[in-house]
């Protein structure tokens, strides 16, 4: 039942049921909210790949493979992030990537945007994201662009 | 009744068949650990031969090959700390109590290449470390240990290890973690090292810190991992990548 | 003084060929590694190791930097006569380091 409004009657125009149908017809992952831009500002795409195909940073390559021809030796822990911009929307991709422990708890994910709950981080690391938060948004950019 | 479930848990790991990281090797890495006149670690064996007698152990132990059957055995339950003790702990309690001597310090090679020498007497012998009932509270600590998530990266051993295993982190296959072959020579070290060497490289590698050499989470850790290794063949001193 | 392993026959018929297997225990500092301080580590590697057999050199081979830790050398020798084998490892900052062994050929 929707919140506010009338009830729908037959009478009312296809319009009115039109983005209602779109939500339904999009299957069950729409049904999933994901989480606003962190910055405000559109990411970088080409900053992005930069980030995910350079394992140090990015950490992606060593559980997920891709379409990275460049890079040899991807791991095999992870879905492949082929076309990853066609199954997840771009609030979606950005909670998985901030904390997809909230998704699934048992996750081998990390959680790249967040530092608490944590357990003896190294001195190195403590109190910092794994990325920041203009990365994440380039990460984001660049993981829409997976179409195939 | 955690108790139970741990019992079960140990149970369902040695039900199943379990492998050795030695089988993710390459045929030239699994060829240089079976050949003594190739293995590396077999050096630090040769030290450890050299220090039997001129570090005293021969005076009461006789030969080395009466250490038969003893790496098999631990981690051991210690009446001295009340706690479990590693192989590497019981030769430096040994220096320390028995010969009066400061023992040589953890990960040093003369402590490393008297590891390697005993844990080669019980090469081949299944590895069996007591089920004393007085371990049942360092056991409970060293699952519970492998089972923490930490880090940056906020991953435990177990989600590797155990759920992962036989896949491929990056270019590396994921071993079950059976530590069948320690102190072994590592080539990615160049060298030979502890299983407490592996157990910090693996935590700074979820990016988190360390235990300090000798703590005692790393012998929970270690008597855990051989009581889920228990029947596996010690391979001490082993090789791996 | 480094360890060394090195392995072959004590006894061996005149004309076979033997195999001789050596191990020594010694970094091979590449020279182009930081430590931990950043600065790199000078560069510290066996360079050249000999196997003279009655004073006669049977082998050589020269060791670079690409050559990992505590090399190991496999060759073989015809046993022509009973004599004395002597390895010599030498390298950087001086390092030099002989052993020898003994061979019967009947």
């Amino acid at each position: 039942m929707p919140r506010t409004g009338s009830a729908p009657s037959r009478r009312m125009p296809l319009a009115r049921w039109a983005p209602v149908l779109a939500l339904l017809l999009a299957g069950g992952a729409a049904a999933e909210e994901g989480i606003p831009s962190l910055t405000g500002q559109p990411g970088d795409a080409a900053r992005g790949r930069a980030i995910v195909a350079t394992r140090q940073r990015g950490l992606c390559l060593l559980c997920h493979a891709g379409p990275f021809p460049e890079e040899r030796f991807q791991g095999d822990l992870a879905p492949s992030l082929a076309g990853v911009g066609t199954r997840l929307t771009e609030g979606q991709l950005r909670l998985r990537l901030v904390d997809g422990r909230r998704l699934n708890p048992e996750t081998i994910m990390p959680s790249y945007y967040r530092t608490e709950g944590l357990v003896r981080v190294g001195p190195a690391w403590q109190g910092r994201t794994i990325l920041s938060a203009g990365e994440i948004e380039d990460v984001v950019a660049f993981l829409l662009t997976l179409r195939d | 009744m955690r108790r139970l479930l741990l019992a079960l848990l140990l149970a369902g790991v040695v039900a199943e068949a379990r492998e050795s990281g030695f089988v993710l090797m390459s045929p030239e890495t699994q060829a240089m650990q079976r050949d003594d006149t190739a293995n590396p670690g077999m050096l630090w064996v040769e030290e450890g031969r050299a220090l039997w007698d001129s570090a005293g152990c021969a005076g009461c132990h006789g030969d080395v090959a009466g250490m038969r059957g003893v790496a098999a055995r631990y981690p051991a339950f210690d009446a001295a700390s009340g706690g479990p003790i590693d192989l590497a702990g019981r030769i430096a309690q040994c220096q320390e109590a028995r010969q009066g001597r400061t023992p040589f310090p953890r990960e040093s090679e003369e402590a490393l290449a008297l590891s390697a020498l005993v844990g080669l007497q019980s090469r081949g012998m299944p590895v069996a470390p007591p089920e004393d009932p007085r371990l049942a509270p360092a056991l409970a600590r060293g699952d519970a240990l492998y089972r923490q998530r930490r880090g940056q990266l906020d991953l435990s051993c177990a989600q590797c290890h155990d759920a992962n295993a036989g896949r491929h982190l990056g270019s590396s296959p994921i071993p079950e973690a059976h530590p069948t072959g320690y102190p072994l020579y590592r080539l990615e070290w160049q060298g030979m090292g502890s299983l407490q060497r592996r157990l910090r490289n693996c935590m700074a590698g979820v990016r988190s810190e360390p235990y300090a050499y000798g703590a005692a989470e790393y012998i929970e850790i270690e008597l855990f991992l051989m009581r889920r290794a228990a029947g596996m063949p010690l391979e001490t001193p082993a090789v791996r990548p | 003084m480094a360890r060394t392993l090195i392995n072959l026959p004590r006894t061996a018929r005149r004309g076979e060929v033997i195999e001789i297997r050596t191990l020594i225990q010694h970094v091979m500092e590449t020279g182009y590694r930081p430590g931990a301080d950043g600065v790199v580590v000078p560069r510290d590697i066996v360079t050249r190791f000999t196997c003279l057999y009655n004073n006669e050199e049977v082998f050589s081979a020269e060791l670079a930097p690409a050559i990992a830790a505590n090399p190991f050398l496999s060759f073989s020798v015809v046993a022509a006569e009973s004599g004395i084998l002597a390895f010599t490892w030498s390298g950087d900052n001086g390092f030099e380091q002989t052993e020898t062994r003994s061979l019967t050929v009947t």
